[in-house]
C-alpha cells in the first residue's frame, strides 16, 4: 500500500477521504455494472453482457461479439486529461484506485517494486504520446461548483452515477456506475473536454453525450474537482447586485478563484457594484505593531480572527480613508478582507507599514492561501528510457489489445469458443489479468461462454441486452425491465409541477415502437432530440450503432391493435374542425399544450405542432380515445370517453372523424393556423399561415420593421432610411419591449443608406444616416409614409422620394425546387418626368453577372424586365440600376434568391 | 429583459437611488387613507386573460364605447365590457407589430398612436375589425438611443397630436428635438413647440384646452411637475438648446439658465423660461407621475369636474390637480386622491360611464413600484357618496380661496389659527433633483367662511413667488364634524394676482 502514502501527502481532509474510499473498496471492489444488477434478466444474458462490457473479445476472438462489445478508452491523449500520478496508481491497482472499474489488474504477477517500475514506465510512455496540452491543474471556482452541484444532481448524471452529499461523498456507491475520486484524476480542462465529447475518448458511448451547454459542463467540472488544492497567494470570491446593502442583501455570488495580491486589476475587470472577499494568510517575519492604510467605499478587515476595521458601504458617496494599527506576531495569521466596489469613483487602496517596512501595498510574498505546503501534481517530463520500456510493457502485457487506438502490437490469445472455464482470467493464475469479479459474476460469465457455439438471441433479448448495456433502464421503464431506482426518484425533477410525474420522469419505452415514428426515434436516440423541455433530466445522444438497431427492433416487436381510419373527403373541412377543436372555444387543447412555440396558458404540456412528425397515426387514434391506457397517472382527460365524442356538433360527433381532423390540422406543422385563444405572451414571434410584423430598435436600426412571411423567409426594413436592411430564412424574430432581433439563419445584410440617389460623381459616397446628419434622410427628399396590409397581411411600404411616391412590396414565393425567395415590386408614381437617379440594388465584395441574374456575394438578384445595370467599383461594390421615370407609374420587379 | 424600460425608469426616477433599500414598502409613507377612500371610490380589477400580453401604456375610448389600450409590446387591443359591473371584458386585437405605444387618440374613423419612432394613423379600411393601414404622419424627430421615449396627446381641436420627446438620457440631447415638445398636424407636418424638457410623461389639455405635460425629477428639475407646453417656451433643461437652429420661427434664447439658482430668479434672466405650472413635492405627491386626463364626466365621477387626474408609476396612486392662469402664467394646486392601486400606473382615462381607468405595469423588483402586480388595468368607480375634500384652491391678491366639497363647520373654519401653511421651493440646478429649500411660514391673518359654507377666504401675509404653498387643514371639520379625507394640498405660486 505504499503508493497511497504519496496521496496522503495531500492535506489531511483529502487523506481521510481516500482512506474512507479504501475502506469501502475493501468491501465492494468488484466490477460494477449496476444495470445488470438492477434488471431482472436471465443470468445467461447477464453473463453475455458482462463478457461484452469487459471487452473479452479484444483478446479472445468471437466475431459475433465484436460490434456489441464495449471498446476500452482511447489512450492517445489520456495524459492530457489525467494526472500522471493517477495513471500510475491506477496501473498498479485499478480496482483499488477506482473501485468497481472494469479494468483488470495487469501487473499482479509482479512484486511491489517491479509493479511500480512497470507502471511508471507505462505512464511515461502514455505521457510521451500525448500531442495535446500536458496535464495541468486549475484552481476550482467554488461559486461555479455550487451551481455545478445542482446541475450534477439534476441533468441526469445521477441516473447512473452516485448522488453526493454536501461534502461531496458518494451516497449511493452501490448500484452506481463508479467514478472513483476524480479530484486526483482529472484536470479541469480534461474533464470538461471529456464531458463535452465523451465519445472521443470512450468510443462505445456507455457514457453518452448529454449535449449540455459549455457553461454547464464547466460548472459540473468545477463541482467534481472542487477539492483540488492549488498553492497561491490569495483566494477571492465576488458578488454582484445591490452590494451597498452588504453581503446579506440582494446580491448574487459571481465567481471565485485565486489572485496574486489586493490589486483589483489582478482579478480582471471589476464591474461597478461588485463585492470581493479576499481570504488567505498574512506572513509576518517580524513581530511588532503594523499600521494599515485603507482607501475604499466600504469593507472590513480581520486578521487572526480579530476584526480590525469595518465600514458599511454606500452607493451615495465616494471613498473614505482609514488608518489603524494592530500588533502582529511572527508567522502566518488568517486574513479576511471584504471590499465593496460601489459609490462614486470606486477605488481600493490597501497599504501596510510596520517594523522594517515602509508604507506600501502588501506584496504577494506576504500572502499565501495555505499556511502549510501543498503537494501539486505536476506535468511529467517523459524519460526516453522509461518511454521505451513502457511501450514494450504496454504491448507485452496485451494492453494494446483493448486500447487499440495506439495501434500497438496485438497479442494473440485463445479464441473465446476454446476457452477453458475457471482457467485464465477467471481462474487463480497470477499471470492472467486480474478482474475483481464476484463469484456470481464469474458464474454468469461461465454460463454465457460460447463453448457450444454462441446462442442466438431473440429480438426481445437483444432489446433487453442493449437497454441494459447503455443503462437506458436507469431512466426508462420498458414493460417492467428497469425504471427509476426508488432511491434516485427524487433526483428526477421538472420545471412544470402541474404536469405531475409526467413532467419530471422520462417516458416509458413500453410500446415505443408502436408509438413513435422511426425518424423521431432516430432523432432522439442518436442526436439527443428533446420534446419534453420541462424535464430537467436530459436525454443524451448515444450515436452507437447498437443503440440505433433498437429503432428497427422496437418497430418490429412493438405492436398494438390496428385502427381503421375514416375516409376524409373534404380535407379543408377536416382541418378546420381540427383548428376549432384545438382552440379555446373547442376542446381547448392549448389551455395545457404549447402550440408552435407559444406557451400554453397553464400546464406547459407537450408542443402540439410536432405531433404528426413524432407519433404514429395508429397510436394517436388509440391514445386520444383513452390516454390513461398508456399513462395510468396521466392528467390529460379523454374527450371521447368510451369512444363517444363529447362535442357532438363537430363533424356530427363522429369520434374517428374528429380525431382524424386533429391529425390533419396538426399535420400542417408550423404552418398550422394559430388556434383561437392562443397565448401571445411569447417573446419569440412565430409565423403560421399569415405574415407577422414587429418593430423597434435592433436588426434594422431604431425605426426597424420586421416582417416574417409564411414561406419561412423574413425581412427587416429600416423605416428611417426606407431601406431593406436584412433578409433571412427560418425562424422569424425575437422581440422585447421596443426591440426585435432576427432569428433564423442564412442572413443577407444590406448596406446602410437610402435606396435611391442621384450620384453627382461615381466617386461619391452613397448617403446614409450618420450620427450628426440630423435632418437625414428628409434632407435627401425622403419622407416615410407608413404601410398598408394585403388581405394576407403582407405590408406594402410607402414613402416619398422628392415628388415621387413609392410603394415597396415584398412577396414570399417558392421556386421550382420549393425554395423560398422574395419578389420585390417597387412602384413609382410621379406627375412629371423625373431626373434620372440610381436605385442601389445591392452591395458586396463581389458582384458577378450570371445569365440574367446578378450574384452579389451570396445573394442572387434578377430583374423581371431587361434593364441595364452598372457596377460601381470600390471597397464594397455597388450594383446600380439607373432609373428614368416618366409621368405616371413605373414598376420594377426584382427577385431576391439566396 | 426589459433593460430598455429599466433604463428609462432609471432616468425618470433616479430618485430611487437615494434609498439604500428599495423594497416596495419603503417607497415612502403612504397617505394612510386607502380604507376611507374606498367608501367613495372603489377599485375594480379588469381581468386580463393569461394569453394577452397586456402592459398598458395608453388608453382611449372608442365611439362604440369600447376601451382601446396601446401596449408596450406594440399591440392595440379593443376591450368591450370593461365598464360593466362587474367587468366582463372581451379582448380583441386590433393591431400589432408596433413599437411601444404611449399615446392613443381616436378621430374620424382612425386611431392615431404615438409610438417611439413616429405618430401613426391606424385605419381599418376593409372593415374586418383589424387595422390594415398604418399611415405614418411623422417620424421626423431623432430616435437613436434606447431611452428616448415619446409620449403623445389626444388630438387638439385642430387635429394636432402633441408629442413630448425625452432627452437622450438625463443630461444630453444627442438627436434632433430630444427634449422638445412638437406637434404633428393631420397632414403630417411636424412643428416644434418648445424646448427644455427632460424626461416627460403624459401629455394632455386642461379644461381651457391648453396643452401640458408631466416632467420628472432630475437635472434642472427639483421635483416632478406639470409643465405648460407654451409655444416658443423654454421649460427648464438647457440640453435641448442645440435644436433651435432647426426650429423655424423660434429664436434661440440669448442666455442659458445658471445652475444652483431658483426658477423664480432665472425666469427673470431667461425670458423664454416658463416656470412649472404645478410642482409635486417628492414622495408626498408621487415619485414618478405618468399619464393624466381631464375629468369631464358631467359629475359622474363625483365633485371634481374639470380637474386633472394623474397616475403615479412608483407609488401606484392617483392624484388630482387644478390650474388657473394668473398674470398670463399658468399655475395651480395638486391634491391627494386615491392610493392602493395594484401596479405602476402609466396612464389613465375616463370611461363614458364616468369611471377612471388606470393601468400600467412594473418592470422587475430592481425598479421598485409599490403596487406589486406585474401589470393591471383597474377602474375607479365613484360610489355616489361625496367625500369631504379640499375641492380647489385659487390664489387671490392677498391670500387664497379654498373650496370644499361639503359644507364646513363655520366656527372652526372661521378661526385663522386652524390653518397651517409652510412654503418652500427647490434648487434649480444641473444636479440631480433637489431637497426642499428656502422654507418660510406665511402668516394667516384671517379666515372668512362663505355664506354657503362651501369655501373659505384666507388672508395671508407672506405669499412667496416660485414656492410651493403646503396647506395643512387637519383641524378643519365638516358641518357634521368629520375631518377632511385628505387634509393636504400644494399650491405652486408663480404669480400673485395684481387685482
Amino acid at each position: 500500500m505504499f503508493y497511497f502514502m504519496q496521496i496522503l501527502c495531500y492535506p489531511l481532509r483529502q487523506g481521510i477521504f481516500i482512506l474512507l474510499g479504501l475502506m469501502t473498496l475493501a468491501l465492494h471492489a468488484e466490477v460494477q455494472i449496476p444495470a445488470i444488477e438492477n434488471s431482472s434478466l436471465d443470468p445467461k444474458i447477464k453473463g453475455r453482457i458482462l463478457i461484452e462490457e469487459l471487452n473479452c473479445v479484444a483478446c479472445h476472438q468471437e466475431p459475433k461479439m465484436m460490434t456489441s462489445s464495449k471498446k476500452s478508452p482511447r489512450l492517445s491523449e489520456v495524459s492530457s486529461r489525467l494526472s500522471p500520478d493517477y495513471l500510475k496508481n491506477f496501473l498498479i491497482d485499478p480496482s483499488g484506485t477506482k473501485p468497481g472499474t472494469l479494468m483488470p489488474n495487469m501487473l499482479s504477477h509482479l512484486n511491489d517494486k517491479e509493479r511500480e517500475k512497470v507502471a511508471e514506465s507505462i505512464t511515461h510512455y502514455l505521457v510521451s504520446i500525448n500531442k495535446k496540452v500536458p496535464f495541468q491543474i486549475r484552481v476550482p471556482d467554488s461559486v461555479a461548483a455550487e451551481q455545478g452541484e445542482v446541475l450534477f444532481h439534476q441533468v441526469g448524471c445521477v441516473a447512473c452515477h452516485s448522488p453526493r452529499d454536501k461534502n461531496g461523498k458518494e451516497i449511493m456507491k452501490l448500484g452506481s456506475v463508479p467514478l472513483g475520486p476524480l479530484e486526483n484524476k482529472y484536470s479541469h480542462k480534461g474533464l470538461t473536454e471529456f464531458l463535452r465529447r465523451p465519445h472521443s475518448s470512450r468510443p462505445s458511448g456507455r457514457m453518452p453525450d448529454l449535449g449540455l451547454p459549455q457553461q454547464d459542463i464547466e460548472k459540473i467540472s468545477h463541482y467534481l474537482l472542487r477539492e483540488i488544492k492549488v498553492p497561491g497567494n490569495l483566494e477571492y470570491m465576488t458578488w454582484r447586485g445591490k452590494v451597498w446593502e452588504g453581503l446579506d442583501g440582494d446580491v448574487q455570488k459571481e465567481s471565485a478563484g485565486q489572485t496574486s495580491d489586493f490589486n483589483l486589476e489582478s482579478i480582471g475587470k471589476i464591474h461597478h457594484q461588485t463585492a470581493i472577499k479576499y481570504s488567505g494568510f498574512l506572513k509576518i517575519t517580524e513581530m511588532g505593531t503594523y499600521t494599515f492604510h485603507l482607501e475604499l467605499n466600504g469593507g472590513s478587515l480581520s486578521i487572526g480572527g480579530k476584526q480590525l476595521f469595518s465600514e458599511n458601504p454606500s452607493n451615495r458617496r465616494g471613498t473614505k480613508k482609514f488608518k489603524f494599527s494592530t500588533k502582529l506576531d511572527k508567522g502566518s495569521s488568517e486574513l479576511e478582507l471584504v471590499y465593496f466596489h460601489t459609490g462614486r469613483g470606486p477605488k481600493f487602496i490597501l497599504e501596510i507599514e510596520g517594523p522594517g517596512m515602509k508604507k506600501g501595498p502588501i506584496s504577494s510574498e506576504m500572502l499565501t492561501v495555505y499556511d502549510r505546503p501543498i503537494k501539486v501534481t505536476e506535468a511529467l517530463e517523459p524519460d526516453p528510457v522509461l518511454v521505451a520500456n513502457g511501450k514494450e510493457h504496454f504491448e507485452r502485457l496485451g494492453c494494446a489489445n483493448c486500447h487499440d487506438d495506439l495501434k500497438g502490437k496485438i497479442n494473440s490469445y485463445p479464441e473465446m469458443a476454446k476457452l477453458r472455464p475457471r482457467n485464465g482470467c477467471l481462474g487463480k493464475s497470477k499471470n492472467a489479468p486480474q478482474y475483481d469479479l464476484h463469484e456470481d459474476q464469474k458464474t454468469m460469465i461461465l454460463s454465457a461462454l460460447p463453448v457450444n457455439g454462441l446462442p442466438i438471441l431473440s429480438d426481445k433479448e437483444r432489446i433487453q441486452k442493449t437497454l441494459v448495456q447503455f443503462n437506458c433502464i436507469a431512466c426508462h421503464d420498458r414493460a417492467g425491465l428497469g425504471g427509476i431506482d426508488p432511491d434516485r426518484n427524487k433526483y428526477f425533477t421538472g420545471s412544470k409541477p402541474e404536469l405531475g410525474n409526467q413532467g419530471r420522469v422520462p417516458p416509458p419505452l413500453t410500446h415505443v415502437g408502436a408509438k413513435l415514428t422511426n425518424s423521431w426515434l432516430t432523432e432522439v436516440i442518436m442526436h439527443g432530440g428533446r420534446q419534453r423541455d420541462y424535464l430537467n433530466t436530459r436525454m443524451p445522444s448515444f450515436r452507437e450503432k447498437e443503440v440505433e438497431s433498437l429503432i428497427g427492433l422496437f418497430e418490429k416487436n412493438d405492436s398494438l391493435e390496428e385502427m381503421s381510419y375514416p375516409k376524409v373527403t373534404n380535407i379543408k373541412e377536416s382541418k378546420n374542425a381540427g383548428y376549432e377543436m384545438i382552440g379555446a372555444t373547442g376542446l381547448s387543447c392549448i389551455a395545457c399544450h404549447d402550440f408552435n412555440g407559444q406557451r400554453s396558458g397553464g400546464a406547459g404540456a407537450l408542443e402540439l405542432i410536432n405531433v404528426t412528425k413524432r407519433l404514429k397515426k395508429n397510436w394517436f387514434h388509440l391514445y386520444m380515445r383513452n390516454p390513461s391506457r398508456f399513462h395510468p397517472t396521466v392528467i390529460m382527460p379523454s374527450y371521447w370517453p368510451g369512444g363517444q365524442a363529447i362535442r357532438k356538433e363537430i363533424l356530427n360527433g363522429k369520434t374517428d372523424l374528429q380525431i382524424e381532423a386533429l391529425w390533419n390540422y396538426l399535420s400542417d406543422g408550423e404552418r398550422a393556423k394559430n388556434p383561437k385563444g392562443l397565448s401571445r405572451q411569447s417573446l419569440t414571434l412565430k409565423v403560421a399561415d399569415e405574415t407577422v410584423m414587429c418593430r423597434g430598435r435592433g436588426t434594422a436600426g431604431y425605426r426597424g420593421i420586421g416582417v416574417g412571411y409564411p414561406e419561412r423567409i423574413s425581412l427587416a426594413f429600416d423605416s428611417e432610411q426606407m431601406a431593406l436592411k436584412q433578409i433571412w430564412k427560418g425562424e422569424f424574430a425575437h422581440i422585447n419591449h421596443g426591440s426585435f432581433h432576427a432569428r433564423g439563419n442564412e442572413r443577407i445584410q444590406f448596406p446602410e443608406g437610402i435606396p435611391f440617389h442621384r450620384l453627382a460623381s461615381m466617386d461619391d459616397a452613397w448617403p446614409y444616416k450618420g450620427k450628426t446628419d440630423y435632418l437625414f434622410p428628409q434632407s435627401h427628399g425622403y419622407q416615410y409614409k407608413g404601410y398598408y396590409l394585403s388581405p394576407e397581411k403582407r405590408p406594402t411600404f410607402m414613402y416619398e422620394y422628392g415628388t415621387i411616391k413609392v410603394e415597396d412590396f415584398f412577396k414570399d414565393q417558392l421556386d421550382d425546387n420549393g425554395k423560398a425567395f422574395f419578389t420585390r415590386t417597387v412602384t413609382f408614381s410621379t406627375v412629371a418626368k423625373q431626373e434620372p437617379f440610381f436605385f442601389r440594388l445591392g452591395s458586396g465584395k463581389e458582384i458577378k453577372n450570371i445569365g440574367k441574374a446578378w450574384k452579389v456575394d451570396r445573394l442572387s438578384l434578377s430583374l423581371h424586365e431587361d434593364m441595364k445595370t452598372l457596377i460601381r467599383e470600390g471597397d464594397s461594390k455597388d450594383l446600380l440600376l439607373p432609373v428614368h421615370l416618366n409621368k405616371g407609374k413605373t414598376i420594377i420587379k426584382i427577385d431576391y434568391k439566396w | 429583459m426589459d433593460c430598455h424600460l429599466k433604463q428609462y425608469i432609471l432616468f425618470i426616477m433616479l430618485l430611487v437611488w437615494n434609498q439604500t433599500k428599495t423594497a416596495a414598502q419603503e417607497l415612502g409613507e403612504m397617505w394612510g387613507t386607502a380604507e376611507e377612500e374606498e367608501q367613495y371610490y372603489t377599485i375594480t380589477n379588469i381581468p386580463i386573460p393569461p394569453g394577452v400580453p397586456m402592459r398598458p401604456g395608453s388608453f382611449e375610448i372608442l365611439p362604440d364605447k369600447r376601451l382601446a389600450v396601446g401596449t408596450r409590446r406594440g399591440d392595440v387591443y379593443f376591450i368591450s365590457g370593461a365598464f360593466d359591473t362587474p367587468p366582463n371584458p372581451t379582448y380583441h386585437l386590433y393591431a400589432s407589430g408596433q413599437d411601444e405605444i404611449f399615446g392613443l387618440s381616436w378621430r374620424d374613423g382612425s386611431l392615431t398612436i404615438t409610438q417611439f419612432g413616429e405618430v401613426t394613423k391606424l385605419t381599418d379600411s376593409d372593415g374586418d375589425g383589424t387595422a390594415d393601414r398604418f399611415d405614418t404622419l411623422s417620424n421626423n424627430w431623432g430616435y437613436a438611443e434606447g431611452h428616448e421615449f415619446a409620449f403623445g396627446s389626444k388630438h387638439d381641436p385642430d387635429g394636432n397630436i402633441w408629442v413630448a420627446l425625452g432627452l437622450s438620457g438625463s443630461y444630453h440631447s444627442r438627436n434632433i428635438f430630444r427634449g422638445w415638445a412638437v406637434k404633428v398636424t393631420p397632414e403630417g407636418k411636424m412643428i416644434p413647440v418648445c424646448s427644455g424638457l427632460r424626461s416627460p410623461g403624459g401629455v394632455g389639455a386642461n379644461k381651457e384646452g391648453v396643452m401640458f405635460c408631466i416632467e420628472s425629477q432630475g437635472p434642472w428639475n427639483g421635483s416632478c411637475s406639470l409643465k405648460h407646453l407654451k409655444e416658443g417656451a423654454f421649460l427648464g433643461h438647457p440640453a435641448s438648446y442645440n435644436w433651435y437652429q432647426f426650429a423655424e420661427g423660434i429664436d434661440t434664447p440669448k442666455i442659458e439658465p445658471q445652475t444652483n439658482s431658483r426658477i423664480a430668479i432665472e425666469k427673470k434672466r431667461v425670458k423664454e423660461l416658463v416656470p412649472p405650472v404645478i410642482l409635486f413635492p417628492y414622495i408626498k405627491m408621487g415619485r414618478s407621475i405618468s399619464g393624466f386626463r381631464l375629468n369631464q364626466t358631467k359629475g359622474k365621477f363625483g365633485p371634481f369636474e374639470n380637474q386633472l387626474f394623474f397616475g403615479d408609476y412608483t407609488l401606484s396612486i392617483i392624484m388630482r390637480a387644478t390650474t388657473e392662469k394668473i398674470n398670463g402664467v399658468w399655475q395651480g394646486a395638486c391634491y391627494p386622491f386615491r392610493e392602493g392601486l395594484s401596479t405602476g400606473i402609466m396612464n389613465v382615462e375616463f370611461s363614458p360611464e364616468g369611471q377612471l381607468i388606470a393601468g400600467g405595469f412594473t418592470t422587475n423588483r430592481q425598479w421598485p413600484v409599490r403596487g406589486e402586480a406585474s401589470f393591471a388595468i383597474q377602474r375607479l368607480d365613484w360610489t355616489g357618496k361625496i367625500p369631504f375634500e379640499i375641492k380647489e384652491i385659487n390664489i387671490l391678491k392677498d391670500g387664497f380661496m379654498i373650496h370644499f366639497t361639503k359644507e364646513l363647520n363655520p366656527v372652526i373654519a372661521s378661526d385663522a389659527t386652524n390653518y397651517s401653511m409652510t412654503t418652500y421651493t427647490h434648487n434649480y440646478s444641473a444636479g440631480y433633483g433637489s431637497p426642499e429649500v428656502d422654507h418660510t411660514i406665511p402668516k394667516i391673518n384671517k379666515a372668512t367662511v362663505s355664506d354657503d359654507s362651501l369655501s373659505v377666504r384666507l388672508k395671508v401675509n407672506g405669499i412667496e413667488e416660485g414656492h410651493i404653498h403646503d396647506f395643512d387643514l387637519e383641524k378643519i371639520k365638516s358641518l357634521s364634524d368629520r375631518p377632511l379625507l385628505h387634509s393636504k394640498a400644494y399650491y405652486t405660486v408663480n404669480e400673485i394676482p395684481k387685482e
